[in-house]
């Protein structure tokens, strides 16, 4: 390849990774936006500074939820042991989680550009658009950033597969028994990661059933030691809070939307991802990232359609699809292929020609259908030139929309209204003494208050029999909570009953997209709060 | 060189799928001849699983002939 042809390809190549690096620019402020924010930005953060504060003290949050304070959590223990660290070293908040999930995201990239390099021809280039692809996805971008473990999870997942892939076929039994306990890890970060190991276990078992059975075996005790163990040293409340609490109902058409919105923000480089597998079945040996790509998609796509679950169950399949794509393309430009022999090599040179065009363009028109920006202050001028508006808020453009249920709402930038609404509903908390009842965990932990529930606990709970209430109840009914804190009406109903019967509106305060509803006691003295609307401009 | 360690073949591989697939489809029709009360018939969700089943099955049967190469 020399001349003009090489020249093209090179503007392309150079066109595309300035489209990710411009991906991963948005990326890097929107994480230096939101990681010093100290409230919820997505729902649930709080409750996973808590369980991190929980077990800084040495103590499980598998708890039982009748009694005062109400609260359990229904995730594993890993991602926040990791941080429990910094909770001794500065207390407790919200940047050092949402600081490990960024740096595990940018590992999970590492890992995938690694994985392309090693098992694709040593193409560099390709290997770094594929990590930078991983990072340019929607579903990536919003999540990674966050107090949440699902990153951490995909990065376990990550690293397991691409140690398993080199380790098993070469027989070297630690890397394997290394990759084995990633797995364990990823399992322990997050039970969705249950998937990409029944993936791992099915590929060891088409390569090499007898000795896959003994590593199976060996995986399974392990996992098995650390369940028994903490159901025991949580009095059996971990099988109830992080086994039953977590079986919800399903809603196909959340399902189906999600995986409409999948393909088309994935679609170009799932299509060559795609072709790698089918020949990978027909003409060579399965990899293991395509067996996890499968198992992936179409069980972590299903997952995403239960109550709770959302676009981020789909980021392990696109780690998985970012691999193979890049596979594909470091292939089809080296033109490595084990096909028949009626297929000639002429042919195959054309094809391996065509792809220093198609390559770069697939990943060009990627960025474009992953792109997400501000579109105000700097990028107004880049905004206007792309041919983009604002289209999920007054200053946010996001190529997903936010029509699609389950996709998670948030990647926008805060603003300092947002910074001065959490102050004001920090302000009305230090107003009483009382314990305060929030749906979100963070506002009482910025005032120094014992977080009492977890609501989408206590709903699931409920809808498994397995939470009353009663105390819970009498205690909403006796008035002895000093403040209500509502955004989306996540706790049971019998709760919710309770909490309007003996509570009134007060103010409405709007933060980071979302009314949150403040309430008093009905019969409190003094300032009874006549509804009104106070909320704060934006 | 890799040993292949008495691999699963591609014929056994597809065999399986095959398998798979038909017993799949089965089973999701199946779904409306048991549970006759249950109203709108085939719907959008059973359709999609009845095509995947489907596919499974036919990539599966299209796998047998690829023999004893190892999957």
């Amino acid at each position: 390849m020399n001349g003009a042809p090489r020249q093209f390809h090179i503007a392309l190549m150079l066109a595309a990774s300035l489209a990710l690096l411009f991906a991963l620019l948005i990326y890097l402020l929107y994480a230096a936006n939101l990681i010093s924010f100290p409230y919820d930005y997505d729902q649930g953060e709080g409750f996973e500074l808590h369980d991190t504060v929980l077990f800084s003290r040495f103590q499980l949050p598998y708890r039982d939820t009748e009694r005062y304070p109400f609260y359990a959590s229904n995730y594993p223990p890993l991602f926040h042991i990791m941080a429990a660290p910094f909770v001794w070293l500065f207390g407790p908040s919200y940047w050092y989680g949402r600081l490990l999930g960024f740096l595990a995201s940018l590992v999970s990239a590492g890992a995938i550009a690694y994985a392309v390099y090693r098992d694709g021809e040593r193409q560099r280039w390709i290997a770094l658009l594929a990590g930078l692809a991983f990072l340019s996805s929607n579903f990536v971008y919003h999540i990674g950033p966050l107090f949440r473990q699902h990153t951490m999870m995909v990065t376990f997942e990550t690293l397991a597969m691409v140690m398993l892939a080199g380790a098993f076929p070469r027989r070297d039994k630690r890397g394997i028994a290394a990759a084995l306990i990633l797995l364990i890890c990823a399992g322990y970060t997050k039970q969705l990661a249950a998937i990409t190991a029944a993936s791992a276990l099915v590929w060891m078992f088409l390569r090499a059933p007898w000795r896959a059975i003994r590593w199976s075996l060996a995986f399974a005790l392990g996992g098995a030691a650390a369940f028994l163990w903490l159901n025991v040293a949580s009095g059996g409340q971990w099988w109830i809070q992080a086994i039953v609490a977590n079986v919800n109902d399903f809603t196909p058409d959340q399902a189906t939307g999600l995986f409409i919105l999948w393909f088309k923000l994935h679609g170009l480089l799932l299509f060559p991802a795609v072709i790698l597998l089918f020949y990978e079945l027909y003409f060579d040996r399965l990899s293991i990232y395509s067996i996890w790509l499968v198992f992936s998609a179409l069980l972590g796509g299903l997952a995403s359609g239960t109550w709770g679950a959302g676009d981020s169950y789909f980021v392990t399949s696109i780690a998985a699809l970012c691999i193979l794509s890049g596979i594909f393309f470091s292939r089809l430009l080296t033109s490595d292929w084990r096909l028949p022999r009626f297929i000639s090599h002429e042919s195959l040179t054309k094809l391996s020609r065509a792809g220093l065009i198609i390559v770069p363009l697939l990943y060009l028109g990627y960025a474009r259908a992953t792109l997400k920006m501000p579109t105000d202050g700097a990028f107004e001028p880049l905004a206007k030139a792309l041919g983009v508006a604002a289209n999920v808020r007054e200053d946010f453009y996001d190529s997903a929309t936010f029509l699609v249920g389950g996709y998670a709402r948030i990647g926008y930038f805060l603003t300092d209204a947002d910074w001065q609404a959490g102050a004001e509903i920090l302000r009305l908390i230090d107003e009483t003494d009382k314990p305060v009842l929030s749906e979100e965990a963070g506002f009482t932990i910025a005032a120094g208050r014992e977080v009492v529930t977890n609501p989408t606990q206590l709903r699931n709970l409920h809808l498994a029999g397995r939470f009353d209430g009663a105390q819970l109840i009498e205690m909403i009914e006796r008035g002895e909570f000093g403040i209500v804190i509502l955004r989306a009406h996540f706790y049971p109903p019998p709760v919710l009953a309770a909490v309007g019967g003996h509570y009134e509106h007060a103010h409405s305060i709007h933060m980071n997209g979302f009314d949150y509803s403040i309430l008093y006691p009905k019969e409190r003295n003094g300032s009874k709060g006549t509804p009104d609307d106070n909320r704060l401009p934006d | 060189m890799e040993r292949h360690e008495g691999a699963i073949t591609k014929r056994q591989l597809g065999r399986f799928l095959a398998l798979v697939g038909a017993v799949g489809f089965v089973a999701i029709l199946m779904i409306d001849v048991i549970d006759v009360g249950r109203p709108g018939g085939i719907g959008p969700a059973q359709r999609m699983a009845l095509g995947l089943a489907l596919a499974c099955a036919l990539i599966g049967l299209s796998l047998i002939p690829r023999g004893d190469a190892p999957a």
